[in-house]
């Protein structure tokens, strides 16, 4: 196979949820010299945004949703794994959850899953969490990102408030912020000065892991 | 260039051209055709939202002859829930919503405003809409979400298929779905029963299909069986959003799989189970114009008009049908939302 080709396998078998299969290709790419990071963007993530794409249209569902997830972490974690010395750099970690006041975590439940198929390790703190809670397990697990979800009007404020948090406790350097959720729009992201929005879930893996270097 | 002034679907203000303008409308209403695999709207359709936009007016009205019935959702807790903050009792709210706001038909609820926390006070409930029924004058119907998620733990018995979910543990997620939906229908049968015995002149099933696809089952369920209980009662099912989210994803209603189905679809199940108004409720996207999400709203809702066999109130809420998701939607993007979708699709009601 050359490498196009399991490029293309790659996407195919996150969309067919294949886990196995991911599995093998992965392997197949460290074998054959395909750039770990090139098969992990150009090939599977290229697979599970389309699988995010067909969420968007109702035409797949969230269990096959997260089957596919789970075989683009299973994958993406043995390409990791083979990621020369020097350029291993250890997990990206983010702390998410939804704004306190806000009880509506679907959306937030699947950039979860997004994110943790991109390899990342994911602190969910689940929804109506207040903002200092968000601060505190980022500090706890030495976070790099903290995401906030809000899907109403009345609590996207809760987004701009962490924030202020953020600064007043002259920790926002630390941290990279991203926001999302309906009401949210990358003016909204740049009137709070958060580092990044997403749009659904594969824009949210998408903007992680460039905040984080790797996109 | 001439610009015209448009709103965003957060509500912010922006200005596009002619061809701009024309260009949002074309992309929304292909963008809804192709999703929902429906006819996109017409030259002549495209034309007449074109002059809805690039009118200067403040705000805009349906013509003469083209009124259409207003009912409400969630209506006796909106002055205290949103901006306005008017600390009114939800009777009086009603009374305003009769006398000032031109309601045709109220609607009346608990703040909790889910079937599973009424479930306890329902005799309460019982009391309270009497009055409300006492001193208004227009049909009044009783409302609630089913809101499935309120029976996941901690608030409820069921383990919660969205923590389940994204472990991995999908035949859990869907056992305890289809837990929650036996819950949901016995509650729901059980205040609408109550509801509608003390006097209630229909009911409105608010938010269907919010947590997916077991959501919108269960709703179809309790609707038939009240359907068969209460031959004349008039049911409302108003949905959560354009599509069923398949959270369940192997759940079907009359062998039809209900995940994914789209409003002209959502429509025939809503009618076999028997209800007698269905309110489809189009998502706004926020990063796009007014003039997009409109043409798109638009072009969903209008296969279910013609399909129809009961009348079709569109969700015009915030957030919803192009309506900007704004704590107060200005008048100039709800005006046009409304006078669009009325006059295009030929709608019963908002
Ligand atoms: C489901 C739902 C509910 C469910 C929530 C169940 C749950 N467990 O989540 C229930 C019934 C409980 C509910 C309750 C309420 N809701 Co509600 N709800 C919705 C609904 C129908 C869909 C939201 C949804 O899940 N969308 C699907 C997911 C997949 O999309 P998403 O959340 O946008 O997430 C995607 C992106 O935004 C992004 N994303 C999300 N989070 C994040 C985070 C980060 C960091 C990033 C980068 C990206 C990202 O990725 C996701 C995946 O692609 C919307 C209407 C609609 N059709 O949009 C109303 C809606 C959001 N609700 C609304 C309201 C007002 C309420 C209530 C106050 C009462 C009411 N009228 O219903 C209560 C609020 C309770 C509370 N305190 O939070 C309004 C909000 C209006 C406004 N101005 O804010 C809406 C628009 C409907 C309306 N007009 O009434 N609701």
């Amino acid at each position: 196979m050359d490498k196009e080709e399991i490029l293309k396998e790659a996407r195919k078998a996150i969309i067919d949820a294949d886990k196995a299969k991911a599995e093998e290709l992965a392997k197949r790419a460290i074998a054959e010299g395909v750039d770990p990071l090139e098969m992990i963007n150009k090939g599977f993530r290229a697979g599970i945004t389309e699988v995010g794409d067909l969420f968007g249209r109702g035409e797949l569902f969230l269990p096959e949703l997260i089957l596919s997830a789970e075989a683009m972490k299973g994958a993406a974690d043995i390409l990791t794994a083979a990621l020369p010395k020097g350029t291993k750099k250890r997990r990206g970690k983010i702390v998410i959850g939804t704004a306190q006041g806000d009880i509506h975590d679907i959306g937030k439940s699947m950039v979860v899953s997004f994110l943790q198929a991109n390899g990342l390790e994911v602190y969910d703190l689940g929804r109506d969490i207040e903002t200092q809670k968000f601060i505190d397990k980022a500090q706890e697990v030495n976070a790099d990102i903290i995401g906030m979800s809000a899907l109403l009007t009345t609590t996207m404020s809760g987004q701009k408030a962490l924030i202020q948090e953020l600064k007043k406790a002259g920790l926002r350097e630390k941290y990279k912020v991203m926001v999302g959720g309906a009401p949210a729009t990358q003016r909204w992201a740049d009137r709070i000065g958060a580092d990044a929005y997403g749009i659904d879930a594969a824009d949210a893996a998408k903007k992680a892991m460039e905040l984080l270097g790797e996109g | 260039m001439k610009r015209f002034h448009i709103r965003m679907g957060d509500g912010s203000a922006t200005e596009l051209s002619e061809s701009e303008l024309k260009r949002d409308l074309e992309e929304g209403t292909r963008d809804a055709a192709e999703r929902a695999k429906i006819p996109p709207l017409s030259q002549n359709e495209l034309a007449y939202l074109f002059d809805v936009y690039s009118s200067p007016a403040r705000f805009v009205g349906v013509d003469r002859g083209n009124e259409v019935i207003f009912s409400y959702d969630n209506g006796s807790a909106k002055s205290r829930e949103d901006i306005t903050e008017i600390p009114l009792h939800r009777v009086q709210e009603a009374q305003v919503y009769e006398k000032f706001l031109g309601a045709d038909i109220a609607d009346f609820g608990h703040i909790d405003y889910s079937f599973k926390p009424v479930k306890s006070i329902v005799t309460f409930e019982q009391q309270a809409l009497e009055y409300a029924l006492l001193v208004t004058t227009v049909p009044m119907f009783y409302g609630s979400q089913p809101n499935l998620g309120s029976y996941t733990q901690p608030d409820g018995p069921c383990p919660n298929p969205m923590e389940l979910l994204p472990q991995g543990k999908i035949a859990e997620a869907r056992a305890a779905q289809e837990e929650m939906m036996e819950h949901a229908v016995k509650d729901m049968v059980y205040v609408v029963s109550a509801m509608y015995e003390s006097g209630a002149d229909g009911f409105n099933f608010d938010t269907a299909g919010a947590a997916g696809d077991a959501d919108f089952l269960a709703t179809l369920r309790a609707v038939e069986i009240l359907r068969k209980k209460y031959p004349q009662m008039a049911m409302m099912v108003g949905i959560a959003g354009e599509f069923i989210l398949g959270m369940h994803g192997e759940l079907t209603y009359d062998g039809v799989r209900v995940a994914g189905l789209y409003p002209h679809k959502q429509l025939e199940l809503v009618e076999k189970a028997g209800a007698t108004i269905f309110g489809p409720a189009i998502n706004t996207n926020t990063d796009k114009s007014g003039a997009w999400n409109v043409a798109r709203a638009v072009t969903f809702v209008k296969p279910c008009v013609e399909n129809s066999h009961i009348p079709v109130h569109a969700n015009m809420g915030m957030g919803l049908s192009g309506i900007p998701m704004a704590d107060c939607p200005p008048v100039d993007a709800v005006s046009r939302a409304s006078k669009a979708m009325v006059e295009i699709t030929r709608l019963d009601g908002l």
